[in-house]
């Protein structure tokens, strides 16, 4: 795997790898490939729709992401960018995201910083959904000691746990300092749906597209491509040229 | 050629009647297109809501749209002939619109046929009234008061000790009717929105399955006061079950044993049992108590439109929705009944239409499921979840759509107020070239 992570970095065409066999194959080739980002440090994520666009059979890839889950191999997370947008994220980069998250904090009483370790040994390891519920996360925690309201603030602010706006005592579990890239990528992706939009019939090659930037997203072109042809939004046909992507329409 | 040898293998015992019918009804369900031969000439004004052929002999259709209007085809004679005898027109046999006394003000969001017989039909409305009205005579013979807009109403095909009509509103209670009495036998609660879908269960008279603008799908027991299985989006499973029978690969849950009596999947099986609610939901919700006879409750999310029987196959199957704070995301979901799980088959659902319900369609061997995907109709191969074909024809929005086993054709109504017919081609040219056939055929001879 670490010979292809120094290929994926420097191969060129998206056309050659848009497919992959296997279910994950494809989100470690995909890690691999994950932009590097100056600002922000995020460890790297796969959207469930590039994920879709990616391996030709859907429901393998659910049912065989069921079972990674099942596994503890990844996590899934709801995303707030609508549209039923869920992220996959390998259960070593979110411990070491949230570790990140927590050395950055400021340090104001040391006693109540445990609550990091009481979540990642009790709470990841037992509730493998997207959401929790606020006793089952007490009651969770309490594992490690007694827990307060205060500890479920730190929780709360360093992103871990959102609230639900629903259901005030349902938490989604998060991915910390993402939300710069979430912005992003609801940029990106209307600016890539207009800028096929605008054109005369609303489709472009593959090959021209890829080399493009977008202004808006910090993202690369090939994260976007492979996130809007999965959702349904683009769709890629052959013509003797090579691949075309045209704007799907109803 | 190739129906010719099944033919004959089926004289000589090769092959059995059973398959070698299937066989003739899968290929006849691949090739399905806008009908060439038949067409119904609809009388309404306002969009389609919904399509019902009748369950006892599959003769009538019957048809609600929103200009308060019901109508009610015959499917298999045609009314009037053209084009020299080839292309069959069916006009309605009578529609019950706002010149009628006792019609409905507002729009008919279903109609359907009394399970028995097609004496009586029932149709609800969203000027909050249930009406019964018996067939010959175009009256309504009772009439049931409901707190909300109606959305879907249903009895269940296998009921013999009951006759009760239930009733989902835009009231969080879902309510009982019973047309033998007029009163309201009961009322089930439990949703916390709005109840868009209910669909009585084919295995057993007395179960209910109702989805809610909540996101929620209940199953209800209506012999008990709370339900029984709230459908959580967590729990999956991975594919199917093993199957109880070995002789027959369609049966598959265990309460059905008594008449699997191997592959006579025959009109008349009633065992099967197969919903697929089709959802969209606003809100997602936690039901989390329990209450204090029930088992149960987890959180659910997937929401429901509208739902959807029929099939001979017993399992679940029950698309849901997932809830998100500003939109809805329509997915398309199959739930086996009988464990409660998802059972995590991906239908590429892009755009559901989702502030309406819809009706969606299965075929009987439980092999397609046909859903309204704004426009067009999309049949998806249920356990695999790709897609076989697309329908376009309609120019707005489909919202309903019904597929009738005997003769392998689907009809959809939609907003555009038409009726399509989707039915596998027939060869028109034969019947002007058939001297040139005997010609080919006469050396075999």
């Amino acid at each position: 795997m670490d010979d292809s992570a120094g290929e994926a970095a420097t191969s060129s065409s998206l056309q050659d790898d848009l497919t992959f066999s296997d279910t994950l194959v494809a989100l470690q080739i995909m890690r691999a490939q994950f932009p590097h980002i100056d600002k922000v440090s995020v460890q790297p994520f796969i959207l469930k729709s590039q994920l879709y666009s990616s391996v030709k059979d859907r429901t393998q890839v659910d049912r065989e992401l069921e079972s990674l889950r099942r596994d503890k191999v990844l996590r899934l997370f709801k995303l707030n960018t609508g549209q039923d947008d869920h992220a996959i994220m390998f259960l070593d980069d979110y411990i070491k995201q949230i570790d990140q998250v927590f050395k950055r904090m400021e340090v104001k009483k040391e006693v109540e910083y445990e609550v990091f370790g009481w979540f990642k040994n009790y709470v990841l390891d037992s509730k493998l959904e997207t959401g929790i519920e606020h006793e089952e996360l007490c009651s969770l925690l309490s594992l490690g000691g007694k827990v307060k309201d205060s500890h479920i603030s730190i929780l709360i602010n360093a992103g871990v746990i959102i609230r639900q706006l629903i259901d005030p005592n349902m938490y989604w579990f998060a991915i910390p300092n993402i939300g710069t890239l979430l912005k992003g990528l609801a940029q990106g992706r209307n600016e890539l749906i207009s800028l096929l939009s605008r054109r005369r019939y609303k489709e472009m090659m593959l090959a021209t597209l890829e080399k493009k930037r977008l202004r808006m997203s910090p993202l690369d072109m090939r994260f976007h491509l492979r996130d809007l042809i999965g959702s349904g939004h683009l769709r890629t046909d052959h013509t003797p040229s090579g691949l075309i992507i045209r704007v799907s329409k109803d | 050629m190739h129906t010719w040898k099944q033919i004959r293998d089926r004289e000589f015992g090769n092959l059995r009647p059973h398959r070698f019918s299937n066989r003739i009804k899968s290929r006849r369900l691949s090739d399905l297109q806008l009908s060439n031969h038949k067409d119904f000439l609809s009388p309404h004004k306002g969009a389609l809501n919904s399509l019902q052929v009748d369950l006892t002999e599959g003769r009538y259709l019957l048809s609600a749209a929103a200009d308060a209007s019901v109508a009610v085809f015959d499917v298999q004679r045609p009314t009037e002939h053209e084009a020299g005898g080839l292309i069959s027109k069916h006009r309605c046999l009578f529609v019950v619109d706002k010149q009628h006394q006792l019609a409905h003000k507002y729009a008919v969001s279903s109609a359907v046929w009394y399970p028995v017989d097609t004496g009586l039909f029932i149709t609800g409305s969203f000027d909050h009234h249930i009406n019964v009205w018996d067939t010959n005579t175009t009256q309504v013979v009772v009439n049931f008061k409901m707190p909300g807009k109606v959305y879907r109403t249903a009895m269940s095909p296998l009921a013999t000790s009951h006759m009760l009509v239930a009733a989902a509103t835009e009231d969080v209670q879902v309510r009982l009717c019973d047309v033998a009495s007029g009163a309201f036998a009961h009322t089930l609660s439990g949703h916390r929105d709005g109840v868009m879908s209910v669909e009585w269960s084919t295995s057993s008279e007395w179960v209910l399955m109702t989805g809610g603008c909540d996101g929620a799908i209940r199953f209800w027991d209506i012999r008990r006061a709370g339900c029984f299985l709230v459908l959580d989006q967590s729990r999956t499973q991975l594919g199917r079950r093993p199957s109880v029978l070995k002789r027959s690969t369609v049966n598959k849950e265990s309460n059905f044993k008594s008449s699997s009596a191997g592959q006579t999947t025959s009109a008349k099986l009633r065992v099967a049992q197969k919903k697929l609610p089709n959802g969209n939901g606003s809100r997602q919700v936690v039901v989390g108590r329990a209450p204090a006879k029930g088992p149960i409750k987890q959180r659910l999310h997937p929401g429901m439109l509208s739902t959807q029987d029929r099939a001979t196959a017993h399992y679940g199957a029950v698309t849901g929705l997932k809830v998100t704070d500003d939109g809805s995301d329509s997915r398309l979901r199959l739930w086996d009944i009988e464990s409660g799980c998802d059972t995590l088959v991906n239908f590429e659902t892009v755009r559901l239409q989702t502030n309406k319900p819809i009706q969606l369609a299965t075929s009987q061997d439980s092999t397609r499921v046909f859903v309204p995907c704004m426009r067009t109709v999309k049949a998806f191969d249920m356990w695999s979840g790709s897609t076989s074909a697309t329908f376009r024809g309609h120019y707005e929005c489909v919202n309903s759509c019904w597929f009738n086993e005997q003769d392998q054709e689907l009809y959809t109504g939609g907003s555009d107020r038409q009726i399509l017919v989707w039915s596998p081609p027939r060869l028109i040219s034969d019947e002007m070239e058939e001297g040139i056939a005997e010609d080919q055929d006469s050396w075999s001879n």
